[in-house]
């Protein structure tokens, strides 16, 4: 039974009839500018967190939770109502998830976006050769034909939703927070699944509200004595599992993770060329490991924790996530070397898997305080 | 200590060369050699992913290692243990590779000389490419980064001609070594050669029985650090020729062959007896491993990079998973297999995460496929008797 509840609010959500036609991404180096200009109404799969039912069929138990728990609900038909997805070949697990959907799910339209590794104009360019065929094979599909200028609006239209997140993150960042860890990834998941005209409606009247509020809300049971955190690594879609490190007497103030504060990190400049622009803004981003640059991600790390104030940093593996779990032993070194205190936890992201980390979670709690 | 090893094998293979050439003497042998450039100062070295363009390293006089191979060598010498686990002391997960813990080991323990380059590519594997990395940074150097295109189209072979160039320049910058464009062709030329002579050498394993036992074509892949020279021209030949005579004159590869087998990716590295006894016992013999296939057109010397490229695009393992089970279902057939063996190597996520898919493919064309889920390198979980059993009534399922 709770299998099935804790899944209801993103089923829920993705097949919310209100939505304009829906199409599937995974990863956050989609740009949705795109996907919005045709038209569509960008959903991102974020699996879920529970115990997997039927996806161990399809793809094998040393895959992570994320690639397996999203087959799972495919299977399960909980995607069912999207018009079509857009892989992006980010990681050999994510390469074969695309494989296995499509062989075993029913979807009316799938591509691949090669994301290269790299940020030279070689790589620019042909990352922008990928958002010209997605564009096309678009336009094909869902016959419309989408313009520099709707993407222009499209690309306007993102920044002031992703500018929009960022004023309220800024409350995050206050002392003591105004908003908690879990609320911001609760912000950031009804992003994933809402119209964008919808969520930034929605948003700035949390806004006015968080604004309106004086103080620290009651509820939220922030206090000015728990170390602040910053919460790095693989991707957590569930704002349970922020909700509970946020129990453990930490308080969340920012992440450096793609499913949270880094997804909405980059700010699109509004050109001629959308494609090109879209292409080396993304290729640009604040990278995730898979993007092979550690320094770049590392010196993102460090800044944000200093600018966070953040007494500590949880970084947090997915269990059999390649990219992350080769990048960790390198960056715990260059974290201590810029006097970081990082507290490194693994789990398949599961609730059952964090709860095990309590102890660990509090002891380092504890050693925060006393330093 | 690898020095004397590579030294060591190169002599006692030479001597058994003198004595008799067999197929899989030479190409050990050959292989040893390789292993012993490293130690060379004539020769420049560079540590690479598995699928690199090694003519372009051969055409610059630098020898060519891919991390992996030295995890399978070591594992094959009863030595990896010591260096993974080291590996893993440092941090690095036991979910991961454990071939790319080995060498990560080997380099913190220092086993390994510094290479001069070091070269990665993002087909097969994000871990492979990761290890590489943090090889290079271990000798602060930095790794460089190949983009295989998913898709095979004109844009992506240009591009992918492109990072070639980039990497020419880098390889030079790195090690001052430039690029010969003529030895770069005849390397091209050399590599159509020893490709002609393999596809001659696998054809005649698909006789029945085949001229090849189970442990004649164990690891080829690791020929590839001979693309492009005379030596994988003579490899090649001696292969050829060796399998040519045993089907002129009725030889085959094992006694009683009764069983064919697929084997799908890598080998099991350590010590086993495993294949021998499926042998033995019944009769099976790996005839195709799915890595040893030549999936490449000849190549055009007149525009070597661009041949190059089109072969790294082209790879079976490059792209959605369908172009490899094409690949597997074609060989299940050309080969006449009974059944086919996924050693489904722990660690492997581009491997494993296709294996309903695996299973399918061999299905459709009426061939039973047995997973083993065993770690290729590291033995501390791995249980011979279990395997073996599981193997057994695979066997008997046949």
């Amino acid at each position: 039974m709770n299998r099935v509840y804790l899944l209801l609010p993103i089923v829920l959500m993705v097949n919310d009839e209100s939505l304009s036609q829906k199409i599937g991404y995974f990863c956050s180096y989609t740009p949705l500018e795109i996907l919005h200009a045709a038209g569509l109404t960008p959903v991102r799969i974020i699996g879920h967190s529970n115990p997997i039912q039927e996806g161990d069929n399809y793809m094998h138990p040393n895959l992570c939770q994320y690639v397996r728990s999203c087959i799972d609900a495919a299977v399960l038909g909980q995607y069912e109502d999207l018009e079509g997805l857009v892989f992006v070949n980010s990681c050999d697990a994510m390469r074969r998830l695309a494989d296995v959907w499509n062989q075993y799910v029913p979807v009316n339209f799938s591509t691949m976006l090669d994301l290269p590794m790299g940020e030279a104009n070689i790589d620019v360019e042909y990352y922008r050769e990928e958002l010209a065929k997605l564009k096309q094979s678009l336009e094909q599909h869902f016959v419309v034909t989408i313009t520099d200028q709707m993407l222009q609006q499209a690309g306007e239209m993102y920044n002031a939703a992703r500018d929009l997140y960022h004023q309220v993150n800024a409350l995050r960042r206050e002392t003591p927070p105004r908003i908690r860890g879990q609320e911001m990834m609760q912000l950031a998941n009804r992003f994933f699944t809402q119209r964008p005209e919808d969520w930034i409606e929605e948003t700035k009247t949390l806004l006015q509200e968080k604004d309106t509020t004086d103080g620290v809300p009651e509820e939220s049971q922030i206090s000015e004595t728990r170390p602040r955190i910053l919460l790095a690594g693989s991707p957590i879609h569930d704002p349970e599992i922020v909700g509970f490190i946020e129990e453990c007497g930490f308080a969340v103030v920012g992440e450096e993770l793609c499913s949270g504060e880094r997804f909405f990190d980059l700010n699109v400049p509004i050109e001629p060329d959308m494609l090109a622009t879209l292409s080396k803004t993304y290729l640009t981003k604040p990278p995730c490991a898979r993007m092979m640059n550690i320094e770049k991600r590392v010196e993102r790390i460090v800044h944000q924790a200093q600018d966070l104030n953040a007494a500590g940093i949880i970084h947090h593996t997915l269990k059999f996530c390649d990219t992350y779990a080769y990048d960790l032993p390198v960056l715990q070194d260059l974290l201590a070397d810029a006097d970081l205190k990082i507290l490194s936890i693994e789990g398949d992201c599961t609730l059952g898997s964090m709860s095990q980390l309590r102890t660990r979670l509090e002891a380092f709690r504890e050693v925060l305080e006393s330093s | 200590m690898l020095q004397t090893y590579f030294a060591d094998l190169e002599a006692g293979l030479r001597k058994k060369l003198d004595e008799r050439v067999t197929a899989r003497r030479k190409f050990i042998y050959e292989i040893a050699r390789i292993g012993g450039r490293m130690f060379d100062p004539e020769w420049g070295s560079a540590w690479t992913t598995v699928f690199v363009p090694f003519e372009i390293l051969n055409a610059m006089h630098i020898s060519g290692n891919f991390i992996e191979f030295v995890g399978a060598m070591l594992a094959g010498a009863g030595l990896s243990r010591r260096y993974f686990e080291r590996a893993e002391a440092a941090g690095y997960s036991m979910d991961g590779c454990s071939y790319h813990r080995t060498i990560m080991g080997a380099v913190m323990e220092g086993l390994l000389p510094e290479p001069d380059v070091l070269i990665g590519a993002s087909c097969p594997c994000n871990g492979g490419l990761k290890a590489l990395t943090r090889v290079g940074e271990y000798y602060h150097k930095p790794a460089f980064i190949i983009n295989v295109p998913y898709e095979n189209t004109p844009k992506s072979v240009d591009y992918l001609v492109k990072q070639y160039e980039n990497l020419v320049a880098f390889i030079t910058a790195q090690t001052g070594r430039e690029l010969d464009e003529d030895r770069l062709r005849a390397s091209i030329q050399l590599n159509n050669e020893s490709r002609d002579y393999i596809i001659e050498a696998l054809d005649l394993c698909k006789n029945v029985p085949s001229p090849a036992s189970s442990n004649d074509w164990k690891n080829f892949i690791i020929s590839a650090l001979l693309a492009g020279t005379q030596e994988g021209i003579e490899v090649a030949k001696v292969y050829r020729d060796e399998f040519q005579y045993k089907v002129d004159h009725g030889i085959p590869g094992i006694p009683n062959e009764k069983h064919r087998l697929l084997w799908i990716q890598n080998r099991i590295q350590f010590k086993t007896d495993l294949i021998e006894l499926v042998e033995k016992n019944f009769g099976a013999n790996v005839v195709i491993d799915e890595l040893n296939h030549i999936w490449w057109d000849p190549m055009d010397d007149k525009d070597p990079l661009r041949s190059l490229a089109i072969r790294q695009i082209t790879h079976p393992l490059v792209g959605p998973v369908k172009r490899r089970l094409d690949i597997l279902a074609q060989l299940a057939r050309e080969f006449k297999v009974d059944g086919a063996i996924n050693p489904a190597h722990t660690g492997c996520r581009q491997s494993s995460g296709a294996r309903a898919m695996f299973k399918e493919t061999m299905q459709a064309v009426g061939v039973p496929l047995i997973h083993l889920d065993v770690d290729c390198v590291d033995e501390r979980n791995y249980s011979e008797g279990q395997v073996l059993g599981r193997l057994e009534a695979f066997m008997e399922m046949l």
